[in-house]
């Protein structure tokens, strides 16, 4: 094999910061654009790696849709640790580097004419959304959307805006939940399993696509499974640690799997027998 | 296949010319009585009859710390860091060939690892047949004790003073022939050469091993994961990860940065990790994917013993043994691991 070392899978190439929002008290929304001009090219699910050089790099889910004619992408970024808060002291204009896109995605192909059933627990919004803005766009070509929105509390609430638009629309059905409510909050209680039986589906006509933090599969999939959902049809996505993105650090490893290249999302049956998924 | 007879008496004369053009390092036994791979110099006194190299040749492919990226901090801008040294390691032992032919595989697959890759390019490998068998080596039964690829050159004492060399590559007969001609082996000394390793072969398989064909250890695992073993031979574990970081097959890194001290510029590089300290799977939320000695003591036997089998057709583990030798608390062992469970799920059933 001839090696070329400017080809190395680890070079990071630039891309600036255009724009920057606040969504809530830790996370931020970040509109950036390859610097060489061209498209990043990600499928919803997918993720890149972003450097902060001096920083570090983690991987962050692309959470705008695939816009064939806008170079610009999306990132909605939780402050934890060093890197992430690196991010949000970017200010427009500044470079960051991009690896990627890496990793599987939601099949949209499969999902055509179907109902979508969007499961998301937190920041599990975040890479749901580049699936659902996708199905926005090309609207006809799918059937029911249908959102269930689980936060902890109504801080930490994001895209809520976007969210109360799409309430808004006849051919999106929204529903959300707060686990922890506050004085000012009128909407539904309780963790996200208790959207499940306000919602009317056709088991064998729906898709589900689901993220959220660890715990929330479990329940979450039982609640399916008592819906009659086929495993075949719920697609997960699972975040481990994730050093490389290209399946050689082993820290993303579930058993035997490499989450960084046959993940982050699965087809639930192919990852129900693994002990270490859910 | 050609070969040829190397007398003993010749090699200070090759070593000589091949430090010439490459970074020359063979095993020799250190006042400790280890043995390890160095640098050759004049002075070196080759071990012949190493049984085991103390540490692994992982580390001259994948250094324990590697820079993979120079970045400026002011352009945000990165550059590539590909170091690969010309270098020849003489005396390559079977079970640690296919190990690194193991990690040919493995860092080439998908994305190719062009760090690891140009290092290895870079790299002649001179196999040696060993004479002796490590108390803690149990190759033989995991099908490690042969190799037929990765090496340039394989040699194979038949005599007190001369070697059997088999050509593997051409860039391994031109520097065997870097010092003049040598006499073609005859068909004696193939025979000689052969009954060598099938002596060397016997002595591994009689010292134990598996007891069972390794084949059957993927499956085997299938059927243990609920095995009390994980959580009884976990309770000594100390997390200190010697266990990974001596062995050859193991690869896991991590990734981290270091800035000079004018703030401007700096290097990424990476560093053995392994999968037996505590962080490894942790995530943010502070949640650990393996949180428990057990979870990860367990993974570790899965991965040897069947993850990497599913991704390649064989064991992750080569029976060097240096993982026995290296747990202080004895519970490291995949031979005696492995066997246990083979015990527990069959000769009870
Ligand atoms: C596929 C994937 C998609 C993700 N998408 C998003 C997203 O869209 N938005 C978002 O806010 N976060 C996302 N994350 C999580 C994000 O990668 C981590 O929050 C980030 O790596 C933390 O880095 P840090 O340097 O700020 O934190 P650190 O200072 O390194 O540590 C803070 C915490 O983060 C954990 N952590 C460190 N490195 C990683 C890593 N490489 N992977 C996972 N956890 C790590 C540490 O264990 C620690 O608990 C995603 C993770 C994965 C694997
Ligand atoms: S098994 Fe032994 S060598 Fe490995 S981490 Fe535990 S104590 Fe350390
Ligand atoms: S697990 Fe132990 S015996 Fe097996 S290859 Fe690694 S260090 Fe050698
Ligand atoms: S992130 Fe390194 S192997 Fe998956």
């Amino acid at each position: 094999m001839k090696l070329d070392p400017k080809r190395s899978s680890y070079l990071p190439t630039p891309a600036t910061l255009k724009r920057k929002e606040k969504l809530s008290e830790h996370v931020s929304l970040f509109v950036f654009e390859p610097d060489n001009g061209t498209l990043l090219g990600h499928k919803p699910g997918q993720f890149i790696m972003v450097s902060v050089y001096g920083v570090g790099e983690a991987p962050f889910s692309v959470s705008s849709a695939p816009v064939p004619d806008s170079k610009q992408f999306e990132l909605a970024i939780r402050r934890t640790g060093t890197v992430t808060n690196a991010i949000h002291e970017l200010e427009p204009g500044d470079r960051i580097g991009i690896r990627g896109p890496y990793g599987t995605f939601f099949p949209v192909q499969e999902f055509m004419g179907k109902d979508t059933l969007f499961i998301a627990g937190g920041l599990g919004y975040i890479p749901l959304r580049s699936l659902l803005h996708y199905q926005l766009r090309h609207r006809d070509e799918f059937g029911r959307i249908i959102v269930l929105v689980g936060t902890r509390n109504p801080r930490e609430r994001i895209f809520t805006d976007q969210i109360m638009e799409l309430g808004k629309r006849p051919d999106v059905e929204i529903l959300e939940t707060v686990d922890q409510p506050d004085q000012c909050w009128e909407g539904h209680c309780g963790v996200i399993t208790t959207l499940l039986p306000k919602v009317d589906i056709n088991p064998e006509n729906t898709y589900v696509a689901m993220v959220g933090p660890p715990v929330m599969y479990r329940f979450v999939l039982s609640g399916c499974e008592d819906k009659c959902i086929p495993q075949d049809r719920i697609y997960v996505s699972l975040e481990r640690r994730m050093k490389c993105g290209v399946g050689k650090c082993g820290h993303c490893q579930i058993n035997g799997l490499n989450s960084c290249i046959e993940g982050p999302v699965f087809r639930y049956d192919r990852i129900a027998p693994l002990k270490e998924a859910l | 296949m050609t070969a040829y007879t190397v007398s003993m008496e010749h090699i200070p004369g090759l070593l000589e010319k091949w430090a010439g053009e490459l970074d020359v390092h063979v095993p020799e036994q250190d006042p400790d009585g280890f043995y390890n791979f160095i640098a050759w110099t004049p002075e070196t006194e080759i071990a012949w009859d190493y049984d085991l190299a103390y540490n692994s040749l992982k580390r001259f492919f994948l250094p324990p710390k590697e820079d993979t990226l120079s970045f400026d901090m002011e352009t945000m801008r990165a550059e590539p860091v590909v170091d690969a040294p010309k270098q020849l390691l003489f005396g390559v032992h079977p079970y640690d060939l296919r190990a690194i032919n193991q990690l040919d595989q493995l860092l080439e697959m998908g994305e190719p690892d062009v760090n690891y890759l140009a290092r290895r390019q870079n790299t002649v490998i001179f196999a040696l047949e060993p004479s002796r068998v490590a108390p803690t080596s149990f190759w033989a039964s995991m099908g490690y004790d042969r190799v037929d690829l990765g090496y340039d050159l394989y040699w194979t004492r038949i005599s007190p003073s001369s070697f059997y060399v088999e050509v593997g590559s051409t860039a391994g007969e031109e520097l065997l022939l870097a010092a003049g001609a040598l006499p073609q082996a005859t068909g004696m000394e193939r025979e000689a050469a052969k009954r060598e390793r099938l002596r060397v072969r016997a002595r591994s398989i009689k010292q134990g091993g598996l007891k069972y064909p390794w084949q059957e250890t993927p499956r085997l695992l299938d059927k243990s994961w609920e095995s009390p073993i994980w959580r009884n031979n976990s309770k000594y574990c100390l997390s200190c990860g010697s266990c990974v970081t001596v062995c050859p097959t193991c690869y896991c890194f991590d990734v981290r940065e270091e800035v000079d001290v004018d703030l401007k510029k700096g290097k990424r590089f990476r560093e053995w990790d392994g999968c037996m300290l505590p962080s490894f799977a942790l995530v943010a939320g502070d949640h650990n994917f393996r949180e428990h000695a057990m979870e990860r003591y367990r993974h570790r036997y899965f991965r040897k013993g069947k993850y990497i089998y599913d991704k390649i057709g064989e064991l992750g583990c080569v029976g060097c043994g240096r993982c026995v030798r290296a747990c202080t608390s004895r519970i490291a062992n995949p031979k005696a691991v492995y066997n246990e469970l083979w015990e527990a799920t069959y000769d009870e059933a």
